[in-house]
């Protein structure tokens, strides 16, 4: 017990005191913010600088285009919506030009389409042309034509079209007499909110922030196991190659020294848990975190539940994934071959981040609920079950329940293969072999 | 005297090579006992077994007079360094003695008289892996005897040390054995096994061709072998008809005779040839018993 405490008390002492786990804990859910949120930024940002020049045939619709000011700053999500449909969002710059008189566009469009290529930090150049045809109000065939040289920029052309087929309707309507303002009236639509209604009754707004949300704590729960999965891979390795393990085992048992190691990596584990949710909650008590995240409203996700669930499924899910990476430590003498080994492996554990998209969307669907409660991928799964949706209690303690069962028969194993492994300095034993030694040690 | 640890027809096997074949000794209580034989000889997993670091395939090997327990009495130096890079001295030596069961102000008062004892109180807080080769192997050391065991098992303690540290280890080991410790002290370096060990264990190809008290061993093999220490070009000795075989070098031979011959006829053939510093009749060198017992071409592999 005490020659545990001992290892216990290395592992943890040498994991903490690495500047990986400082930058881990201090800077890592930082990072994660700031990876998804920072590209919704760019993307409204980058909406500011789009300059369109509308070429218009019919020279009616110049209204519609009129110049919108802007704010000082952006805010993303308007920015990203356009508020109304009927309006241009804030973020596009438009040079009108009434060609009605014009009896040949392409020439009229020609020197636009050359500002396509002028740098667009310039001020005559030009993200997009927008042709509008001569009768595009009655022409049954009439298109509107969209030059620009990315072709990726739907954002822009989809909001140009919307903007401008409105304004075509208009004038179409107020041409058969129907007065501009009651066209208006007549076509304006009703925005909605999503509003969720959990079983406590408790009203969620704020669709899209479930999203950024969901992802940045599945980041922080499952990223954490990885590296310190790979480290307690690294340090197994290491113990053998440097043959400190011969030493370690005619002291104590394997086992001992097993469990040891993986209590002091979980330790560490908790240790960081422990920093990032106090970190988390002090953000969100100041409130910071709800001007960071731009007006997404995220205190519903900072319930304190979520902290225990956060804190439980990082242990468990944690536990399992170090148990897989100390069987690949203690199976190979090398990094590169033990890398080599859990490479496939890894992309099977990684498979509820691949999906996560549909977990979070449908966290009640049954293939969420099934990998909630499958080995490995559960506590991943249902934590992001219970962050996004408010599965039945029995989900989240089966999911528990699997998941204490699978550390333990991965534990059991592990001892087990630790016992032949670590001590055999051959190649790499293949997948059979590592069952002979299963069933043999 | 008492057996401390007694091992009996041990056998491992990797895949189709049987690295030790039935491996039977006893170590006495206090004395220094050299396991000798040639790298893969079964020398160090013969050790791995007696440290539990592997299980015997067959066979049964018992410490101190019991099979379990005894861990904690047993201090092993392994073949290759085996230390944590990144730990700090100390700090290390700490670890090693509370995976021992150690722990507490005797054991870092311990610590801190073994660095400084070593010359490696400067270096008490440094990284191991800042140190250099024979320091770590010193560092190493000290961590097999911190817990203060009965039983202490070295697996080549002297490789990477220079001469004067491995003058320091010779009387560490003397000094230890005066306190009644019980030394088993696995070398290739039959000279240095000569100069130490009260008795040896010869292991060739995972079996022991000889055993016993040192002097007992050099005895049987009688006093036949001349040392012959000179001056000027002594490779003709060689090729003498009452030569058996010939160990020579620099300006030193030991030449086995063989059966019957007489050394004056040598010391004949010498003059005018040689200029003879030494010449003496006497027992073979323990490395010449090797020769003997497992062939020369053995022997070259070893230089």
């Amino acid at each position: 017990m005490n020659k545990m405490f001992a290892v216990i008390k290395r592992e943890y002492l040498q994991a903490v005191r690495k500047k990986m786990f400082i930058f881990m804990t201090l800077f890592f859910p930082v990072l994660m913010a700031a990876l998804f949120i920072v590209p919704g930024l760019m993307v409204a940002k980058g909406l500011g600088g789009k300059k369109v020049a509308v070429i218009d045939g019919t020279g009616k619709l110049q209204s519609s285009f009129a110049h919108h000011l802007e704010p000082a700053v952006p805010e993303p999500k308007k920015a990203l919506s356009g508020g109304n449909r009927g309006q241009l969002p804030q973020s596009i710059d438009v040079e009108y030009l009434d060609a009605h008189d014009r009896s040949n566009l392409d020439a009229a469009k020609k020197p636009y389409l050359d500002r396509l290529y002028v740098d667009r930090k310039s001020t005559t150049g030009l993200d997009a042309v927008l042709l509008i045809p001569a009768n595009a109000f009655e022409g049954s065939d009439a298109r509107m034509t969209f030059y620009s040289r990315s072709s990726t920029d739907l954002f822009t052309q989809e909001r140009l079209a919307s903007v401008t087929n409105r304004a075509i309707q208009r004038q179409r309507l107020s041409g058969r007499g129907i007065d501009p303002n009651v066209v208006d009236t007549l076509t304006r639509e009703v925005p909605f909110d999503s509003v969720q209604l959990s079983r406590s009754g408790q009203q969620k707004k704020g669709g899209e922030a479930n999203f950024i949300i969901g992802f940045i704590f599945a980041a922080l729960l499952i990223i954490p196991s990885f590296i310190y999965g790979l480290e307690t891979m690294r340090g197994i390795v290491q113990e053998k190659s440097e043959r400190i393990v011969e030493v370690l085992i005619s002291s104590m048992s394997p086992r001992e020294l097993l469990t040891g190691k993986i209590l002091g990596v979980a330790a560490v584990g908790l240790t960081q848990v422990a920093v990032w949710l106090t970190l988390i909650a002090a953000v969100g008590t100041f409130g910071a975190a709800t001007a960071m995240m731009a007006g997404f409203d995220i205190s519903q996700f900072l319930r304190p539940i979520v902290f225990v669930y956060f804190a439980l499924f990082f242990i468990l899910g944690y536990l399992t994934f170090v148990c897989i990476y100390a069987i690949a430590g203690a199976a190979c003498n090398t990094d590169k071959e033990a890398q080599q080994l859990v490479a496939p492996i890894q992309m099977v554990m990684m498979l509820p981040w691949f999906i996560m998209f549909a977990i979070i969307t449908n966290p009640d669907s049954t293939l969420s609920v099934a990998l909630s409660m499958m080995p490995v991928y559960g506590p991943i799964t249902m934590f992001v079950r219970t962050l996004v949706s408010e599965p039945p209690v029995w989900h989240v303690l089966l999911s528990i329940a699997v998941s204490i069962v699978t550390i333990c028969v991965f534990f059991y194993g592990t001892a087990k293969i630790f016992r032949v492994g670590i001590l055999s300095y051959g190649k790499r034993p293949t997948i059979p072999e590592l069952w002979r030694w299963l069933k043999v040690a | 005297m008492s057996v401390v640890l007694s091992v009996r027809d041990v056998v491992k096997t990797f895949g189709d090579v049987r690295a030790v074949d039935g491996i039977s000794f006893t170590v006495q209580r206090g004395t220094i006992t050299g396991l000798l034989g040639r790298n893969g000889a079964g020398k160090t997993t013969t050790i791995r077994m007696i440290t539990g670091v592997f299980f015997p395939d067959a066979g049964s090997i018992e410490w101190l007079g019991s099979e379990r327990d005894a861990r904690d009495r047993i201090g092993y130096l392994p073949e290759e360094r085996g230390l944590y890079r990144q730990m700090k001295v100390k700090e290390h030596l700490l670890f090693l003695a509370e995976i021992k069961g150690r722990r507490g102000n005797s054991v870092v008062q311990s610590a801190e008289r073994w660095l400084k004892r070593f010359e490696l109180w400067d270096k008490r807080d440094a990284k191991v892996e800042e140190l250099s080769k024979g320091n770590q192997q010193k560092v190493q050391l000290i961590g097999t005897l911190l817990h203060d065991p009965d039983l202490i098992i070295l697996d080549e303690p002297q490789s990477g040390l220079d001469p004067v540290n491995m003058l320091l280890v010779r009387n560490l080991l003397r000094e230890l054995k005066e306190e009644g410790r019980t030394i088993l002290l696995s070398t290739h370096m039959m000279a240095e096994a000569e100069r130490m060990a009260d008795d040896i264990i010869l292991v060739h190809k995972g079996k022991v061709v000889l055993s016993g008290g040192l002097d007992t061993v050099r005895d049987s093999f009688g006093k036949n072998t001349l040392h012959i220490d000179y001056e000027g070009d002594g490779a003709f000795l060689e090729q003498l008809p009452q030569v058996k075989r010939a160990m020579i070098v620099n300006n030193a031979a030991e030449l086995s005779l063989v059966e019957g011959a007489d050394p004056q006829s040598i010391l004949e053939a010498t003059i005018g040839r040689l200029r003879i510093r030494r010449f003496e009749l006497a027992a073979p060198s323990l490395e010449e018993i090797f020769i003997e017992q497992v062939g020369a071409e053995t022997m070259e592999s070893m230089r």
